[in-house]
C-alpha cells in the first residue's frame, strides 16, 4: 500500500516542476515562403465551440476546401468548449507534454488572459502573417479586454452589442438608458437581462456602468481599478429601480443568453440582446425568433464592440500550418465570406481603408439582412471594451447589490 | 490452506487496487490544488470558503434541495419496487428505465419545456380556457425554492432507485415468508425482521450516491435555479473556470470538502451495516 | 387493476416525455396561438456534421468496452467484499466509492496527467480507461449487493464438490447474479455514453464521441435542434443495452443447455 502511494505521487508529480524544453520555432530568420513550404501537406486542427450551425458550415463548407486550395493545408474542425480547451492545455503544460493535438484556438477576453498568464500560447507570431500586416491596424488590437495581446493572437472577427425587439408589439424602441427604463416601467414583465455571470448579461451591465457610473473615456485603455462606492451606486440604483418591472418582477434572471432568447422566442419578453449585430438573421430564418424581429442600439452610452481572435497553443504540432491557416482566415476573401448572412454573418476586423476599391465595394454592397442595423449607425455608437477586471468585479458586485436583495 | 485463501483474496482484490491507483491519483492532485497548488501547504482556501456570502447563503438552499430530493426519490422508488417488482421485471423494465438513458441536463430541459410559464402545460391550460393568462400559472421552474430542480431530480432518480432495488427484491428469500407465516408473524413482523434488513444496505448506498450526485452536479441547478441563492455546485463551477487562480483553488477546496464529508458518512454507515450483515448471513445458516 | 395503474403511470411519466421530445424534434418552435409547422431542420442539423454516424459508433464501442471491463473488474472485487472478511474492509469499500463523491471536473486533471504519463491521452483506449472511474464504483456496489444475497453455504457447496473456481462461478454464482449484472451493464453504458468533460479532456478532440458534437448544441434557444440531438443521442445507450442484453441472453442460453446436459 505504501509502495503504491509513492508510485502514484511519483507518477503525478514528476513533470510538475521541471522546466519545459520546447523545441521553439525561431521565427525571426524565416521568411513567409519557408513557413508556407513547411505548412504544405500538413493538417491543422482548429478547436472551437461547435454549437452554431452557421459557424460550423462556414468552416466545413467554405474554409476547409478554400484553405486546401490556397496553402495545401488540411483543416480539421474539432468541436470543444473553450473552458475545456484551456483546462486541457493547462494540464498538458503541467505534465510537460510538448507535442499536443491543438493547432488553433478561437478565443478572447478572460480565456485569453488565463491562457497568456499560464504561458499556454505560442508567439508572438502575428507580425509574420502577411494578411495581418497588409489589412489590419495593429493598434486597434493591442488589447483584448484590457490584456495586452502582444502578438499572441490574431483578430478574426468583430462583433457589436445590439438589442433585438419584436416590432409587432414594440412601436418605437428606446434609444438611451433612460428611455429603456421608461419603456420597462410602461411594459412591466417584458424585459430582463441575463445574470452577471453570463457573457451577455455582464456586457449589458457594462453598458449601464458606462452610462451611469463612469465615463467611457476614463476607463478605456486604463488598467482595472474598482469603482468608488459613490460612483458605482448610480449603476446599482438604476438596475435596482428597473428590477420590480422586469420579467418575474426581477425575482430571478435568465442564467444564460439562450434562456433569454427562449423567453423572447415564446413571447414572454419583447426584447433580447447579444453580441454580433447579425445574430438574429439565422434565428429568424429558422423560425425561432418571430419574423417581425428588428434591432436597435443605444445611442447613449453606445454599443460595446469586441474582437475575437485566433491563437496557437505552445505545443501545437504544426505551428507553420497554423500560421498559414491564420493568414487565410484573415484575408479579405475569407472575411467577406464570413460576413455573408447564410453562413456566420459577423463583421470583420479588417481596416477598410487598406482595401482596394473593388474589395471595399464587395463589402459595402453585401446585404447583411433586415435585422442588422446600418453600418453607419453601428460605427457611430461603437465603444471599445473595458478591462476584463471589470467583468469579474461586476460579477461579484451584481450578485450582492442586485440579485441578493 | 490459509496461505491459499489470503492469496486468493489478494487476486480477487487486485483489480480494486489497480482502480484505486487510477482514481486515487486524481484525488491526491485535487487535494494538492485545494491546499495551495503545491507551493507551501495551506488550509486558507477551505477557511475562506465561509467568508463568501454567496456560498453560505447557497449552502442551506443546496442542503435542503439535496435532502428533500434524495428522500422523496428513495421512498417513492422503494414503494414502486415493493409493489410492482414482478411487473417491472417483465416488459415494463424498459419503460421505467427510459429517463436513465437521457443525460440529466436534457431531463431538466424537458421539465423547463413542460412546466415553465410558457411551457406545454400552461399553454394547454390557456388554450383550453381554464387559465386566463399564462402569467397566472404558478412559477415552478427557476423559482426561489428550487421546485423545478427538485422535480427534475426526483423524476430522474426514481428509475435509478428502482434499478438499484429491483435485484434485491427479485432475490428476496421467499422461503422466509413461509417461515414467517408458520410462526404466526404478521406483515409488520415480516417487514421488520426480513425485508428491511435485506434492503437497508442498498437503500443506504443508493441514498448516499444520489446525495453525492445532487450536491455536486451543476447542470440541472444551472438551468433551473435562480440567480440568487445558487446551489453550491453552480458556484463551484463558476469558480473552477474563472480567470482567478484563487477561485480555482477554492473550487477544489469546496468539492474536496463535500467529498470528505460524504466519505465520512459512508465510512460510518458501512461500519455499522457490515457488522449487522455478517450477523444476518451467519444466522441465515439456520434456515 | 394494479397492473393498469402501473402501466398507465409508467407511460405518462416515462414514455410521454420521449414522445414529446420526438414531436418537438420535427416541429418548429411552438408559440402559443398557432399550430407548429413540421420541419426536418432539426434532423438535418444532427447529420450536418459528417462525423455524427462515426461518433455514434465510437461512443457505442467505448460504452460496450467500458461495460465489459466493469464486469471483469467488478465481479471479483464484489465477491471479496461480500464474502470475505479482512482488515480495512470498510475503508476499502469507501475508497472505492470516493470517485462518486468528487465531480469529474475536479478529477479530470489528475486523470489527464496519468494518461499523459501512460501515453494514452488522446486515444480511445485512454478514454475507455478514464470512463471506468465514474462507472466502476456503481458496478461494485450493484454486484456486491448481488453477492450479499447469495448465501455463503451455497458458495461452500460448490467448493465442497471440488468444482473449479470458474465452473462454480458459471453454474452457481452467475445465474444468481444475472439481475445485478444487467443493472450494472445498464448503468455503465448510460454513464459512459453521457460523459462530456472526461472525453473532451482525455480524448482531446481526437476521440469524437456523440456528446462532443451534441453538448454544444444544448446551449441554444433552438428547441427543434436540441430535441433532435437528444433523441439521436438516446439511441446509443439504448443500442448498447440491447447488444449487451442479446449477448447475455446468448450466453445464458448456452449455460442453460450445458447445465441440463450435465443433469
Amino acid at each position: 500500500m505504501k509502495k503504491m502511494s509513492i508510485l502514484i505521487t511519483g507518477l503525478l508529480l514528476t513533470g510538475c516542476s521541471s522546466a519545459s524544453d520546447t523545441e521553439e520555432i525561431d521565427l525571426s530568420n524565416r521568411s513567409w515562403e519557408d513557413i508556407t513550404e513547411a505548412a504544405a501537406g500538413e493538417t491543422v486542427r482548429l478547436y472551437m465551440w461547435g454549437g452554431d450551425t452557421g459557424i460550423n458550415s462556414y468552416i466545413d463548407e467554405y474554409a476547409i476546401p478554400a484553405l486546401k486550395e490556397e496553402y495545401d493545408v488540411t483543416l480539421e474542425r474539432v468541436p470543444l468548449d473553450t473552458n475545456e480547451i484551456i483546462q486541457k492545455l493547462e494540464t498538458e503544460k503541467r505534465a510537460d507534454q510538448n507535442e499536443g493535438t491543438i493547432d488553433l484556438i478561437w478565443m478572447n477576453g478572460e480565456n485569453f488572459k488565463r491562457a497568456k498568464e499560464g504561458d499556454l500560447l505560442f508567439g508572438p507570431f502575428v507580425e509574420e502573417i502577411p494578411s495581418y500586416q497588409e489589412y489590419y491596424q495593429a493598434e486597434d488590437y493591442a488589447y483584448d479586454f484590457g490584456t495586452a495581446t502582444e502578438g499572441y493572437e490574431a483578430p478574426w472577427g468583430k462583433v457589436q452589442f445590439v438589442f433585438q425587439y419584436d416590432s409587432a408589439v414594440v412601436d418605437t424602441p428606446p434609444s438611451t438608458l433612460d428611455e429603456l427604463a421608461d419603456w420597462v416601467a410602461e411594459n412591466p414583465g417584458r424585459f430582463t437581462y441575463p445574470e452577471a455571470s453570463d457573457f451577455t448579461g455582464n456586457a449589458f451591465i457594462r453598458h449601464v456602468m458606462l452610462g451611469k457610473a463612469a465615463e467611457a473615456d476614463e476607463l478605456l485603455g486604463e488598467p482595472y481599478e474598482p469603482l468608488e462606492e459613490e460612483q458605482s451606486a448610480a449603476m446599482w440604483d438604476f438596475l435596482n429601480q428597473l428590477e420590480p418591472d422586469l420579467w418575474r418582477g426581477g425575482e430571478t434572471y435568465p442564467a444564460s443568453l439562450e434562456e433569454l432568447d427562449r423567453l423572447y422566442s415564446q413571447g414572454e419578453v419583447w426584447i433580447t440582446m447579444g453580441y454580433n449585430e447579425a445574430r438574429a438573421e439565422s434565428l429568424v430564418r429558422d423560425g425561432i425568433f418571430p419574423e417581425t424581429t428588428e434591432s436597435f442600439v443605444l445611442e447613449d452610452p453606445g454599443s460595446i464592440g469586441n474582437t475575437h481572435f485566433l491563437s496557437i497553443p505552445y505545443n501545437s504540432p504544426n505551428k507553420e500550418a497554423a500560421m498559414a491557416a491564420i493568414d487565410f482566415f484573415l484575408s479579405p476573401d475569407a472575411q467577406l465570406e464570413k460576413l455573408k448572412p447564410d453562413y456566420w454573418g459577423e463583421s470583420t476586423p479588417l481596416d477598410q481603408a487598406s482595401l482596394s476599391e473593388e474589395q471595399r465595394a464587395a463589402f459595402d454592397e453585401l446585404d447583411r439582412g433586415q435585422t442588422v442595423p446600418d453600418a453607419e449607425k453601428l460605427a457611430d455608437t461603437y465603444i471599445s471594451e473595458v478591462d476584463a477586471g471589470y467583468v469579474e468585479w461586476i460579477e461579484t458586485e451584481w450578485r450582492n447589490e442586485v440579485a441578493a436583495d | 490452506m490459509k496461505w491459499q485463501r489470503t492469496n486468493g483474496l489478494f487476486l480477487l482484490l487486485l483489480p480494486a487496487y489497480a482502480f484505486l491507483l487510477l482514481a486515487g491519483g486524481s484525488f491526491i492532485l485535487a487535494f494538492i490544488e485545494s491546499t495551495g497548488n503545491g507551493e507551501g501547504f495551506t488550509w486558507s482556501y477551505y477557511l475562506s470558503l465561509f467568508d463568501r456570502r454567496e456560498l453560505t447563503d447557497g449552502l442551506t438552499y443546496s442542503i435542503w434541495i439535496t435532502v428533500s430530493s434524495t428522500v422523496v426519490s428513495l421512498i417513492t422508488g422503494w414503494l414502486i419496487v415493493r409493489s410492482f417488482y414482478r411487473l417491472i421485471d417483465g416488459n415494463a423494465k424498459w419503460l421505467v428505465w427510459i429517463p436513465m438513458l437521457f443525460p440529466h441536463f436534457v431531463w431538466g430541459y424537458f421539465v423547463l419545456l413542460l412546466l415553465g410559464q410558457s411551457g406545454l402545460i400552461s399553454t394547454a391550460l390557456v388554450q383550453s380556457g381554464l387559465l386566463e393568462d399564462r402569467t397566472l400559472f404558478p412559477v415552478l421552474v427557476q423559482d426561489r425554492s428550487g421546485i423545478g430542480i427538485f422535480i427534475t431530480y426526483v423524476w430522474k432518480e426514481i428509475p435509478f432507485v428502482i434499478l438499484m432495488l429491483l435485484p434485491v427484491y427479485l432475490q428476496l428469500p421467499r422461503q422466509f415468508r413461509e417461515v414467517n407465516t408458520v410462526l404466526g408473524g404478521g406483515q409488520r413482523h415480516w417487514f421488520k425482521t426480513v425485508e428491511w434488513p435485506w434492503i437497508k444496505p442498498v437503500m443506504f448506498e443508493t441514498g448516499l450516491i444520489i446525495t453525492a450526485f445532487i450536491f455536486t452536479a451543476y447542470e440541472v441547478p444551472g438551468l433551473l435555479g435562480v440567480s440568487y441563492p445558487q446551489m453550491t455546485p453552480v458556484i463551484a463551477y463558476d469558480w473552477f473556470y474563472s480567470a482567478s487562480g484563487e477561485e480555482r483553488s477554492m473550487a477544489f477546496a469546496l468539492l474536496m470538502l463535500a467529498a470528505f464529508i460524504l466519505g465520512a458518512c459512508a465510512l460510518t454507515g458501512f461500519a455499522l451495516m457490515n457488522k449487522r450483515r455478517m450477523l444476518l448471513s451467519k444466522s441465515s445458516h439456520r434456515y | 387493476m394494479k397492473k393498469n395503474i402501473f402501466y398507465m403511470s409508467s407511460v405518462i411519466f416515462f414514455l410521454i416525455p420521449v414522445l414529446l421530445l420526438i414531436l418537438k424534434s420535427i416541429t418548429a418552435p411552438w408559440r402559443s396561438g398557432n399550430l407548429p409547422d413540421w420541419t426536418l431542420r432539426g434532423w438535418e442539423t444532427v447529420f450536418q456534421d459528417s462525423r455524427v454516424i462515426e461518433s455514434m459508433a465510437i461512443t457505442l464501442g467505448i460504452a460496450l468496452a467500458v461495460a465489459l471491463i466493469n464486469l471483469i473488474v467488478g465481479i471479483p472485487v464484489a465477491k471479496a467484499l461480500s464474502h470475505r472478511s479482512f482488515k480495512l474492509k470498510n475503508t476499502l469499500e469507501v475508497l472505492l466509492l470516493l470517485p462518486l463523491f468528487l465531480p469529474v471536473i475536479a478529477a479530470a486533471m489528475g486523470l489527464h496527467i496519468t494518461m499523459i504519463r501512460l501515453g494514452l491521452a488522446n486515444t480511445w483506449i485512454g478514454v475507455t480507461i478514464v470512463h471506468l472511474v465514474p462507472t466502476i464504483p456503481y458496478t461494485i456496489k450493484v454486484l456486491k449487493a448481488g453477492y450479499d444475497r447469495i448465501p455463503q453455504d451455497m458458495l461452500n457447496q460448490g467448493r465442497m464438490l471440488k468444482a473449479g473456481v470458474w465452473h462454480a462461478f458459471r453454474t452457481i454464482e452467475l445465474p444468481l447474479l444475472i439481475p445485478s449484472i444487467r443493472s450494472a451493464i445498464f448503468l455503465a453504458v448510460t454513464i459512459s455514453a453521457g460523459q462530456y468533460v472526461l472525453t473532451a479532456i482525455i480524448g482531446g478532440g481526437s476521440v469524437i464521441t456523440m456528446p462532443i458534437i451534441y453538448y454544444p448544441f444544448l446551449q441554444s434557444a433552438d428547441d427543434t435542434v436540441m430535441s433532435a440531438f437528444s433523441v439521436a443521442f438516446v439511441l446509443i445507450p439504448a443500442a448498447a443495452v440491447l447488444i449487451a442484453e442479446a449477448a447475455a441472453m446468448a450466453l445464458a442460453g448456452r449455460l442453460f443447455i450445458k447445465r441440463r446436459s450435465i443433469q
